[in-house]
């Protein structure tokens, strides 16, 4: 290959790639995402019953939780393992408001309102408050991403879910009637009475597949758009090498920020709606590690940086524990066994760090 | 030599511990001027770029490009300033394409901030349709349009160097510096190579610094050149004075030392 380095007149290429354009294209997926949760959550349960149903809830909050990981993962290359941290104080702080406030504006416990009611709402805004004090702990957990790389990294946002887990050990136990809720004094409040190690049973169980999955199109577009955009870009210059992203401008502090903020936004989302969901009571030990590692390897398995990867990894791996029940115990053996082929065989992912239709376009050339 | 300097370095200097790597180096590079910086190895040359561009801070001395005082600047607020760089060793981001690596740069003057990215505004589609027709006639200028879906890491070596100093011109610089542009080149590259040199000077309008080891590419090109040798300014002038200064002889050949 010849390295000349010509220097023609300039001929300005007028050919953009096709886009369609307009205001309407910044609302349609999501609205297309928002009709299709709809026709889940009113068809679904018909046809699967509440079991399958349950499971798809599941695989929908995996589903946002791997794809906000692989925000900082995949796309900014920082290697966090405190995912489940974010989800937990946002589960932890939806579950707060939707508890405790049932009771100071309707004055009793539990559950308010129908599909869409006044307590859907009221669910929904404490899921989006979930979301912004994680997206706060992602704050002060990114920071020390500026200075540390890699492993150390690693067990600095490691150690934030184990604090975490050990601090909501120490909370004071549910107050569950409205007379206890009276009389409680300040010192009763602080720390919030979130039920300590057994966990925060009584959360009134909002969760359905409607908000669950408009809560999926939600992320999975936001991490789409921010993937295809300059600020996306300039989050994958950082992964691929930090010393050229600063020589071309990019501001590698802000990014990687940036990209722990919005991660853990969502993350704190679907702590909110994993806290609101049919059978769970969530405790201290969904801050752990374990969760955690379930969602990293979600994004290994799926690709880093692979949105529709990562979202079938998401698929496959909830999916498959809770269809192959009977092996419920085998399970960290066949995830950690799964994790050691691909990383022999195709370390880069699934996908790596493209997306499915490329391959399809790719075969049809 | 022009009386006013764009790139006006007095005196800076770094110590790795009880290494001094450079020291009292200035420079007074004018607009549109291609300068050269040699040494043998381990001279500090690179030591000198990563002090220009704010990888490291110098201990001591001053550094402006124009009016802005770039010490104590992050890198990323240097290359804003108008100073680019490429790399000894090829940095490319390997796994973006040709044509993200070169769009990567508009993110340095972006008015749309995450709302407006994630909303998909009219002034976001507007502002990223100008940043890829701007990249692609980058792309156009130095022939390699064609190449712009590809990654960066499946390119030949020769396009990764090209597509390095081109990615360098999107961030709109005043100022590029050249890390040994000519490193693993044929004889026929390098002639090439010193001819797109001036003419990227003439058409971009930037001043040049430039490191290499290729004496015959540096005197051939340069119109002045700094001598760099342990750290230390052995020689400053055009071409002819410093290939007869006996202290650079000495330094490149090992006499007196």
């Amino acid at each position: 290959m010849s390295v000349s380095h010509p220097m023609p007149a300039a001929s300005p290429i007028a050919a953009t790639p096709f886009r369609p354009t307009g205001p309407l294209m910044g609302v349609l997926p999501l609205a297309i995402g928002i009709v299709v949760a709809v026709l889940l959550h009113v068809i679904l349960p018909g046809f699967v019953g509440p079991y399958y149903s349950r499971i798809v809830i599941d695989i929908g909050i995996a589903i946002i939780l791997a794809v906000s990981l692989n925000i900082v993962n995949g796309m900014t290359g920082q290697f966090s393992i405190g995912h489940a941290g974010f989800m937990t104080v946002g589960g932890y702080t939806a579950g707060l408001i939707t508890y405790y406030g049932s009771y100071f504006i309707w004055g009793t416990l539990g559950k308010h309102g129908v599909f869409l009611g006044t307590g859907e709402w009221l669910f929904a805004a404490s899921c989006i408050v979930g979301g912004l004090v994680a997206a706060g702990a992602g704050y002060i957990v990114g920071l020390p991403s500026l200075r540390l790389r890699g492993d150390y990294l690693a067990i600095v946002t490691l150690g934030f879910g184990e604090i975490l887990r050990v601090v909501l050990q120490q909370t004071g136990k549910v107050l569950d009637d409205g007379a206890a809720i009276r009389a409680a004094g300040w010192s009763q409040w602080l720390p919030p009475p979130v039920g300590g190690a057994i966990g925060f049973d009584g959360i009134p169980k909002y969760t359905n597949l409607f908000w669950v999955y408009t809560f999926v199109t939600i992320t999975v577009v936001v991490a789409y758009r921010l993937k295809h955009s300059s600020l996306g870009r300039a989050m994958i210059s950082v992964r691929e090498d930090e010393i050229a992203a600063q020589a071309m401008g990019v501001n590698i502090a802000r990014q990687k920020v940036l990209a722990f903020v919005m991660a853990a936004f969502f993350a704190g989302v679907a702590g909110g709606l994993f806290a609101h969901e049919r059978g769970v009571i969530i405790s201290p030990k969904d801050a752990g590690f374990q969760r955690s590692f379930d969602y990293v390897i979600m994004t290994v398995l799926g690709g880093r940086g692979s949105i529709s990867g990562v979202t079938l990894a998401a698929i496959i791996l909830t999916a498959l524990p809770e269809l192959l029940r009977d092996f419920e115990q085998y399970r960290l053996i066949v995830f950690a066994l799964l994790l050691i082929v691909m990383m022999i065989v195709r370390p880069q992912g699934l996908f790596g760090i493209h997306e499915i239709w490329h391959f399809w376009r790719r075969r049809s050339r | 030599m022009s009386a006013t300097a764009l790139l006006h370095v007095q005196d800076i200097g770094i110590a790795f511990g009880g290494l001094k790597a450079v020291q009292h180096f200035s420079l007074r590079l004018p607009a549109g001027g291609l300068y050269g910086l040699i040494g043998p190895n381990g001279a500090g040359k690179t030591t000198v770029f990563n002090l220009l561009t704010g990888v490291y801070n110098p201990d001591s001395g001053s550094m402006r490009l124009a009016a802005t005082d770039l010490m104590g600047r992050k890198p990323h607020e240097i290359t804003a300033s108008g100073i680019a760089r490429t790399f000894q060793n090829i940095r490319l981001f390997p796994n973006l394409t040709v044509l993200d690596n070169v769009r990567l740069a508009g993110q340095l003057r972006s008015r749309v901030g995450l709302f407006g990215t994630l909303a998909r505004t009219a002034e976001y589609q507007h502002q990223e349709d100008d940043l890829t027709r701007k990249a692609l006639d980058l792309l156009s200028i130095f022939e390699m349009q064609d190449r712009a879906d590809e990654l960066a890491d499946s390119l030949s070596y020769g396009h990764q160097r090209r597509l390095e100093i081109l990615r360098a011109l999107a961030t709109d610089p005043r100022v590029l510096l050249l890390d040994e542009p000519a490193a693993g080149l044929n004889p026929q590259e390098k002639l090439a190579l010193a001819k797109s040199i001036r003419a990227i000077r003439d058409r971009f309008q930037v001043a040049v610094l430039l490191i290499e080891h290729d004496m015959g590419l540096v005197m051939d090109i340069c119109e002045r050149i700094t001598v760099l040798d342990h750290g230390v300014t052995i020689c400053e002038g055009p071409p002819k004075h410093v290939q007869n200064d006996p202290k650079v002889i000495a330094a490149y050949l090992g006499g007196g030392g």
